[in-house]
C-alpha cells in the first residue's frame, strides 16, 4: 500500500487498511475449499463484479465528485455490444470484450463531454437522463436473428456467444476475484496518480482548480472515460458471467446500487466502495428476499447512511 | 374519426394543465428549499395510488381522492422534509441520490404492495363532442380542478400570507432575522408541494396505466418545466407544461407510449447542454 502513494501522498491517507484488505483477499481465496453451495459461489462472483462496478463509480462519482447516477450506461453498452458481438456479429470474444471495453471508454467521454460544463445536481440530472434513455430503447428495441430467427432484444435480452459450454462456479469464482482486485489496483493507480490528485482538487473546489490552472473539462472528462471503461470491463465480466445482457443491465436501479455502495463505503476510497458492495450483495442476496424488497433495504441503508454521515463515512 | 389531431391536443391539455400542478411544487421547492426532489414523481405515483384504492372501495370520485392523496402526500412530504431534506440540504451529493433513493423506496414499495402489473382506475364515461371528439370527464374536472388549484397558489403567493415564502426564496438569512421560523416553513412547503403531486397523480390516475414506475415521467416533465419556465410566473409553468403535456401525448400517440418518456429524457439532456447554467436561482444564489 506505502508504495503505491509515489511521491504525493493524498492530504488525507483513504485506505489505512492495508493489512485487512490483505486477511481478507486471503479468506475469499480460501473460501471455496469449504466447498460451499454452488448459490453461494454464483452469489460471490456476482458480488465480486458489482464490487468493480462499485469502485468504478467512485472513481466518478468519489474521487472527481461528478455525482453520476447512469453509471449503468457504460456498464450496460459494455453488456450489450459483448452480447450482440458474439452472437449477431460472431466475433471471438476476447476481441468483443476488448471491443466492449473501448466502446465504453467513449461513452464515458462523451457523457463526461456532457457533462463538464454542468455544475451540482445537474451532472445528476444529465447522467440520470442519459441512462433512462438508453435503458428505454434497451427495453424497446428488437433484434432478430437473422431471416425466421426469434427475437432477441427487449426484455428477454440477448445472449452471449460463449465459447465454452458451462464454466464451473469455481472458475467463475476465482476469475472474478482475479478480476476485481486488478481492476481495483488499476483504479487505485489512477486515483492516486498525478490525475487523480488533480481530480480531487476539481472534486474540492472547481473553481480554485480552475484559478490553479487546472483544464477543469479536460479532467472531468478524463475521469468518466477512465470510471467508464472499468465499467464496462465489469459489465463485460458480468455478461460473461451471467450469459446474457437484458435492460436490467442499464436499469436506474444498477447505478443508484452503485451511487449506494460508494456511500456506504465511503466516497473516494475506491476499496471501501468495493468492500460495502460484497458485504451488501452477499448479505441482501444471501437472504434470498425477492428483487424489490433488496432495492428496498439499499435504498433504506443510503438514506440512513446519507442521513447520518452526509460528507460521507471516509472524512 | 377523421383526425386524431384534434383527440391528440384535448388529451394532451387536459395531461398538461394536471402536470403544470405538479410541476408548479417542484418550482416551489426550488424557490423555497433550494433543492431538486428527485423523489417528486413518487409522489405522483403514491396519489394516482391512493385512487386505485379508493375506487376499488367503491368510491370512484376524484373529489373525494384528490384531497385525500393530498393529505397523505402532505404528510409522507412533511416526514421526509423534517427529517431528510432539511438536514442535508447543502451537501450536493446526499441530496440528489437520497431523493432518488425514497423515490426507489417508494416505487419498490409499491411494486410490493400493489404488484408490478398496470392497474386501471375507471374513468366514468366520456361525453361525446363534436365530430366524435371524445371529451373526457376525468380530463375535465382535472384540468379545472388544477387551473382552480394553481390560481390559488398564484394569489397565495403574492398575497400577506405568501410573503414568508416569497422572502426566504429572496434572502433566507433575513427571512430568519426577522423571526421567522425558516427551517419549519421549509418543511412545510415541501410537504405542501409533495401534496400538489400527489392531487395531480390522484387527478390523472384514470387516463392510463397506473405502475409504480408511472411517476418518472411526470418527474422529467417538471424538471423540463422548472429548467425553462423558472419559479417565478405560474402563468408560465401552467403554459408550457400544458405544451409538454401535448408534445408528450402527441409522442404517445404517433409513435410509442414508451417515446414520449424518452423524448422527455432527450429534451432534458438537450436542455442542460444548451443552458449549462441550469436553474439560474440554484447555480447563482447558493453561497
Amino acid at each position: 500500500m506505502v508504495s503505491l502513494r509515489g511521491g504525493t501522498p493524498p492530504a488525507r491517507s483513504p485506505w489505512r487498511g492495508g493489512g485487512w484488505l490483505a486477511t481478507g483477499i486471503g479468506l475469499l481465496l480460501l473460501f471455496p475449499l469449504s466447498s460451499p453451495d454452488a448459490f453461494f459461489l454464483d452469489v460471490f462472483t456476482t458480488g465480486f463484479l458489482l464490487a468493480a462496478f462499485a469502485a468504478s463509480w467512485d472513481v466518478v462519482g468519489g474521487v472527481s465528485g461528478q455525482i453520476t447516477l447512469g453509471h449503468a450506461l457504460p456498464f450496460g453498452a459494455a453488456a450489450y455490444s459483448c452480447a450482440l458481438l458474439t452472437s449477431f456479429a460472431g466475433w471471438p470474444l476476447p476481441l468483443a470484450v476488448a471491443a466492449a471495453v473501448l466502446l465504453a471508454a467513449v461513452v464515458g467521454a462523451g457523457i463526461g463531454a456532457l457533462s463538464a460544463p454542468l455544475a451540482g445536481p445537474f451532472v445528476a440530472l444529465l447522467t440520470l437522463a442519459l441512462g433512462e434513455i438508453a435503458h428505454e430503447v434497451a427495453v424497446g428495441h428488437t433484434f432478430f436473428s437473422g431471416p425466421g430467427g426469434y427475437a432477441w432484444g427487449g426484455e428477454g435480452g440477448i445472449p452471449v456467444a460463449l465459447p465454452w459450454r458451462d464454466a464451473s462456479p469455481f472458475s467463475s469464482y476465482y476469475a472474478a476475484l482475479v478480476f476485481l482486485c486488478l481492476a481495483t489496483f488499476g483504479m487505485l493507480l489512477f486515483a492516486r496518480s498525478n490525475s487523480g490528485l488533480i481530480l480531487r482538487a476539481v472534486a474540492g473546489s472547481p473553481i480554485t482548480a480552475q484559478a490553479s490552472g487546472v483544464p477543469i473539462a479536460r479532467f472531468k472528462r478524463l475521469a468518466f472515460t477512465v470510471g467508464s471503461a472499468f465499467a464496462g470491463a465489469a459489465g463485460a465480466g458480468f455478461v460473461l458471467h451471467v450469459g446474457r445482457a437484458t435492460a436490467t443491465d442499464l436499469s436506474l436501479e444498477l447505478s443508484f446500487q452503485a451511487a449506494t455502495f460508494a456511500a456506504v463505503g465511503g466516497r473516494g476510497t475506491i476499496v471501501g466502495p468495493a468492500v460495502a458492495a460484497i458485504v451488501l450483495h452477499v448479505l441482501f442476496q444471501g437472504l434470498s428476499l425477492p428483487p424489490s424488497a433488496r432495492v428496498l433495504l439499499y435504498a433504506l441503508t443510503l438514506l440512513v447512511t446519507l442521513r447520518f454521515f452526509p460528507r460521507g463515512i471516509a472524512t | 374519426m377523421a383526425s386524431p389531431l384534434p383527440q391528440v391536443l384535448l388529451d394532451g391539455l387536459f395531461a398538461g394543465g394536471t402536470y403544470a400542478l405538479m410541476a408548479a411544487g417542484m418550482a416551489l421547492i426550488l424557490g423555497v428549499v433550494k433543492v431538486i426532489n428527485l423523489s417528486h414523481g413518487a409522489f405522483f405515483t403514491l396519489g394516482a395510488y391512493v385512487a386505485y384504492a379508493l375506487a376499488g372501495r367503491g368510491v370512484g370520485t376524484p373529489f373525494a381522492a384528490a384531497p385525500l392523496a393530498a393529505v397523505i402526500g402532505f404528510a409522507f412530504g412533511v416526514f421526509l422534509g423534517k427529517s431528510f431534506v432539511n438536514p442535508v440540504r447543502s451537501h450536493p451529493f446526499a441530496l440528489p441520490v437520497g431523493t432518488l433513493a425514497c423515490a426507489l423506496l417508494f416505487e419498490q414499495a409499491a411494486q410490493m404492495v400493489w404488484g408490478p402489473h398496470p392497474l386501471s382506475v375507471a374513468a366514468g364515461a366520456p361525453w361525446i363532442g363534436p365530430g366524435g371528439l371524445v371529451i373526457r370527464r376525468w380530463g375535465v374536472i382535472a384540468f379545472l380542478s388544477s387551473a382552480a388549484l394553481l390560481g390559488g397558489l398564484k394569489w397565495v403567493l403574492s398575497s400577506r400570507p405568501g410573503l414568508p415564502l416569497r422572502l426566504i426564496a429572496e434572502d433566507e438569512e433575513i427571512a430568519g432575522s426577522l423571526g421567522m421560523d425558516v427551517e419549519a416553513i421549509r418543511y412545510l412547503t415541501f410537504g405542501g408541494a409533495c401534496a400538489m403531486a400527489a392531487a395531480a397523480g390522484a387527478l390523472l390516475s384514470p387516463s392510463g396505466a397506473v405502475t409504480p414506475t408511472m411517476g418518472r415521467a411526470p418527474l422529467l416533465l417538471s424538471l423540463v418545466v422548472v429548467i425553462v419556465a423558472g419559479m417565478d410566473s405560474v402563468a408560465a409553468i401552467f403554459l408550457l407544461s400544458i405544451g409538454l403535456g401535448i408534445f408528450g401525448n402527441a409522442c404517445a400517440w404517433f409513435l410509442s407510449p414508451q417515446w414520449s418518456y424518452v423524448a422527455l429524457l432527450a429534451t432534458v439532456c438537450l436542455l442542460l447542454s444548451a443552458r449549462p447554467a441550469g436553474i439560474v436561482a440554484l447555480a447563482g444564489r447558493r453561497d
